[in-house]
């Protein structure tokens, strides 16, 4: 129809599937997508809030939160690719909101079904007395703004420990990639040649 | 111009000898290379996993190269640091590896190493931690002066990048 396109689209729905947190106990967490200047979104939330959920009573210690992901994205150029940001928060035993874990990753560039498995990780006090301190008034640190972790820049100054993971599921649909002259996906005509030349006839079993 | 996006991540390392890394990481390309947008060099955070066998640093790569021939594919470079308790640095590895040439997404392995140094200091770095470092990083990525060193393995780097090509194929290039 339109003869030719100036911007491409990523369609994106998944969900945040469960999570591993052997410690705790009542979690949920919050995204947002962190994308860069050219990127706009079309449809779909920008953040979410997921339900608070207890692991499952066996071996397993699951939390499963299977949380809709719906989102929409339009852009005329790859750099600034979106990024899915959680973080997970539980709760002290004085009921206050603490923060178990963040992580980033990229939507998968190419389409079709994926799977990730976030590792979470929590900010460090970098010194002894910070630690202390923390400890003592029961305030653990965390990030003023969750999306730095999807940020390359000034990450050296943060110590971190990883526990647990996220499991996030994606199905990515791109439209006009391929008119922009974008390949996201290894051409098939290397793909098919292959099979013939070592005498595999595809799809013979 | 065809152009090159590497979008993806650093996601961590395993099989280092102790935890508590960092890694500083680089993207070298040859001269018909041009990075459009997004850094060339960065550092990680420092990971001190809880109860896992490896690192995770989650650190973000977005590049945009845009080239005007294939030489000097790009590599990235990775140096793995351990930090201790007391803040202090080690290095614990070097390694690189090429930019995967096919578009899609990709997880690989950079296999890494440092200089051993000799049985003196091997055994001062026992005890006393520490270790020779390359003064001229760059050995890293090129063959050129590699076979004046001899060397020790480490662990292995995670990357999980995706590759977008665009206006190869006009060009007849195949990838």
């Amino acid at each position: 129809m339109a003869g030719n396109p100036t911007v491409f689209l990523l369609m994106v729905s998944g969900q945040i599937e469960s999570a591993e947190f052997p410690e705790f106990d009542d979690i949920y967490c919050r995204y947002c997508w962190v994308y860069g200047q050219d990127w706009v979104i079309t449809s779909g939330l920008e953040d979410g809030i997921t339900q608070v959920t207890k692991k499952s009573q066996d071996d397993r210690k699951l939390f499963v939160w299977n949380f809709p992901l719906e989102v929409t994205f339009k852009s005329t150029n790859p750099h600034g690719w979106p990024q899915l940001v959680v973080s997970a928060y539980g709760q002290d035993a004085f009921g206050r909101d603490v923060v178990r874990g963040y992580s980033s990753v990229h939507i998968p560039i190419t389409p079709g079904q994926h799977t990730r498995t976030l590792p979470m990780f929590v900010p460090e006090s970098t010194s002894k007395l910070q630690k202390f301190v923390s400890w003592f008034l029961g305030r653990r640190p965390e990030y003023v703004d969750p999306k730095v972790v999807a940020q390359g820049e000034g990450r050296e100054v943060t110590r971190v420990r990883s526990q647990g993971k996220v499991r996030v599921s994606f199905n990515v649909v791109t439209k006009d990639m391929k008119k922009l002259g974008y390949d996201t996906t290894p051409t098939d005509a290397g793909a098919s040649t292959q099979p013939a030349a070592t005498g595999i006839i595809p799809g013979a079993s | 111009m065809a152009e090159v996006h590497v979008i993806g991540q650093i996601v961590g390392a395993s099989g280092f000898p102790e935890h508590s890394l960092f890694c500083k990481w680089g993207v070298h390309a040859g001269g018909a290379w041009k990075i459009l947008s997004g850094t060339r060099e960065g550092q990680t955070q420092v990971d001190n996993p809880q109860d896992e066998e490896r690192a995770n640093w989650s650190h973000p790569i977005d590049i945009h190269f845009s080239t005007k021939g294939l030489q000097g594919w790009p590599k990235l470079h990775f140096q793995v640091w351990h930090q201790d308790s007391y803040g202090r640095n080690e290095l614990y590895g070097y390694g690189f590896c090429h930019v995967p040439t096919s578009p899609g997404m990709h997880n690989m392995e950079c296999v890494t190493w440092r200089p051993s140094g000799s049985l003196r200091e091997q055994i001062s770095q026992y005890f006393i931690g520490g270790g020779p470092q390359l003064k001229n990083p760059d050995v890293v990525y090129t063959g050129a002066d590699r076979y004046k060193l001899t060397t020790v393995t480490m662990g292995k780097v995670q990357l999980q990048l995706g590759i977008i090509l665009r206006n190869f194929d006009k060009y007849g290039i195949e990838c």
